[in-house]
């Protein structure tokens, strides 16, 4: 491991870019820790987002206006405020109240924070995504179902629901792969992320350009991951013919 | 039938029938029985509540008024959803766009209703699933998907998952018009078969000819009531009503009388009143 690491930064340093750093064992640790706080963010709100999605889009298509309209004007005022400030108003907003109510005993760290705005950020796409795939399943595809006897849960597992998820798929991966790179606001908040370790690290030392370099790499692979997962559920859950 | 009808009682009876969507009536009035056993057909011009009369007999729609009796179920008053099942697991129903599932290959479309709503397990519904198909003549497309299948061969295996539910009737609502006019055989052919091995059937169609050869009874409606009904011979041979006999001589191809054109030729009710999409 360390002798691959001693190969890279030699190689980096005959193209003039100083990783030395990474030989340390300080901003060394420090990055992995980063990396793997931005796993765990990018995974626990992946599954946030889905199942806010989930329910905002069940409350959405429920015909019940009561459940539909509280649902709608969430998603709109998600939808179109940023992210970042979500997220200050959150931490520096609710937080404070939280920490003046319960004082120490506020569960909610920094951490927990940003997976729950990402999440209900995330969630409000996901849902419009949702949205448009349960309205494009053809009413008489349902009507088959209900004149075969099934149950409304019968019918919603078995045909609204995968028949949705394969109509709204694109558009949800899109939506997980723009979430990917939203995990980098946790370094506003302070959360130990690899945006704000490099952050740190940069602030220290005068290797901005390498770590950007680093940073670039790592979101853009995990991007990557995410988009070669959405290819091969597309391919898993294709309906030979349909729509030809 | 008369001797039959004295003894046996009627497998489906409608009774004075009202059905309107948003204060827009649709039904006025329906009477129907349809006798276990027997082919019943419904035709009319577009429009004039044959399918609506299909939904209500198998509990989708509601009717305002009326009763409406399948075996022993009062489906017009039924409440709630574990009646509609029973009643459903009773009732085939079979669509004019098939509708058949389109994530599930032909195997699986047989199978799903069967082991989900019967319980069925996995070796019994796939013996009757391949049974069923090869019945339509559909046995080497098990594993296609409905998008890889022509129309008429979609509409068999929509026939066979009707019956996968062991239905003691089974309704057909124009099930050729969206098939191409070579297709259209093979799926008759299909139910023809049913008719002969005795499954009560109810058709709404414009395949007159086919509906003349099949049918014990024959229904006409227009403007959501029945004008009349009767034997097939006695409606395709001897309509006793003005209003049959004129549909009957656009829907059959004969040349038809145009009379001279008394109302504005581009009121489009009058460009097309028996426009048939077959
Ligand atoms: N769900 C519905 N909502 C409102 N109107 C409907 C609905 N279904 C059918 N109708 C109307 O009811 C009338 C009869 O329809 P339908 O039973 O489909 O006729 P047919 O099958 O004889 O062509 C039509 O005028 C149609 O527009
Ligand atoms: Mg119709």
């Amino acid at each position: 491991m360390n002798h691959w690491l001693e190969f890279f930064v030699h190689w980096a340093s005959s193209l003039g870019l100083n990783y030395g750093f990474l030989l340390d064992a300080y901003p060394r640790s420090t990055l992995a820790q980063g990396a793997l706080t931005t796993l765990w963010l990018c995974l626990l709100t992946i599954i946030g987002s889905l199942l806010t999605g989930l329910g905002l889009a069940a409350l959405l298509t429920s015909g019940k206006r009561a459940l539909a309209v509280p649902a709608r004007v969430f998603i709109e005022v998600t939808r179109n405020t940023p992210t970042l400030v979500q997220l200050y108003c959150a931490f520096l907003v609710l937080n404070m109240l939280l920490n003046q109510a319960v004082g120490t005993a506020n569960p909610l760290t920094p951490f927990a924070w940003v997976v729950i705005v990402i999440s209900l950020h995330k969630g409000a796409f996901h849902a419009e995504a949702l949205r448009a795939g349960i309205e494009a399943v053809p009413a008489v595809t349902l009507e088959a179902a209900r004149s075969l006897a099934f149950s409304n849960r019968q019918l919603l597992w078995n045909v609204q629901l995968p028949l949705a998820l394969r109509f709204a798929l694109p558009s949800l991966i899109n939506n997980l792969i723009d979430l990917v790179k939203m995990t980098a606001v946790a370094s506003a908040i302070a959360v130990g992320d690899i945006t704000y370790s490099a952050i740190m690290i940069w602030t220290q030392s005068d290797n901005v350009l390498e770590l950007m370099i680093l940073l670039l790499g790592f979101y853009g692979l995990l991007s990557f991951i995410v988009n070669c997962v959405g290819r091969y559920l597309e391919a898993r859950l294709r309906m030979p013919g349909y729509g030809h | 039938m008369p001797s039959i009808e004295s003894v046996v009682e009627p497998l489906v009876s409608l009774r004075d029938v009202h059905l309107a969507f948003a204060g827009n009536p649709v039904l006025k009035g329906i009477n129907l029985d349809v006798y276990p056993g027997q082919a019943v057909s419904i035709i009319g011009p577009s429009g004039s509540g044959k399918s609506t009369i299909l939904r209500c007999i198998t509990g989708l729609l509601q009717p305002q008024r009326g009763q409406i009796r399948v075996a022993d179920t009062r489906v017009d008053a039924l409440t709630r959803e574990a009646q509609r099942i029973e009643l459903r697991k009773r009732v085939g129903f079979v669509f004019q766009q098939y509708n058949l599932f389109p994530h599930l290959s032909v195997l699986q479309n047989l199978m799903i209703a069967p082991r989900k709503v019967l319980g069925r397990n996995r070796i019994d519904a796939e013996k009757d699933a391949r049974a069923l198909l090869a019945k339509v003549r559909m046995e080497h497309k098990a594993d296609a998907y409905p998008g890889q299948l022509s129309g008429g061969q979609q509409q068999r295996v929509a026939i066979a998952r009707a019956l996968t539910m062991r239905p003691q009737l089974i309704l057909f609502d124009e099930v050729t018009s969206a098939l191409d006019p070579e297709t259209v055989g093979e799926v008759l052919t299909v139910i023809r078969e049913l008719t002969q091995e005795g499954m009560t059937c109810v058709l709404v169609t414009h395949e007159m000819r086919f509906a003349e050869e099949i049918s014990d009874v024959v229904y006409f409606t227009e403007n959501g009531v029945i004008v009349e009904h009767g034997s097939a011979e006695q409606i395709f041979e001897h309509p006793a009503n003005e209003r049959t006999r004129e549909f009957l001589r656009h829907a059959l191809g004969a040349p038809a009388r145009r009379g001279p054109i008394v109302s504005d030729p581009y009121l489009l009710t009058n460009l097309s009143r028996y426009s048939l999409s077959v």
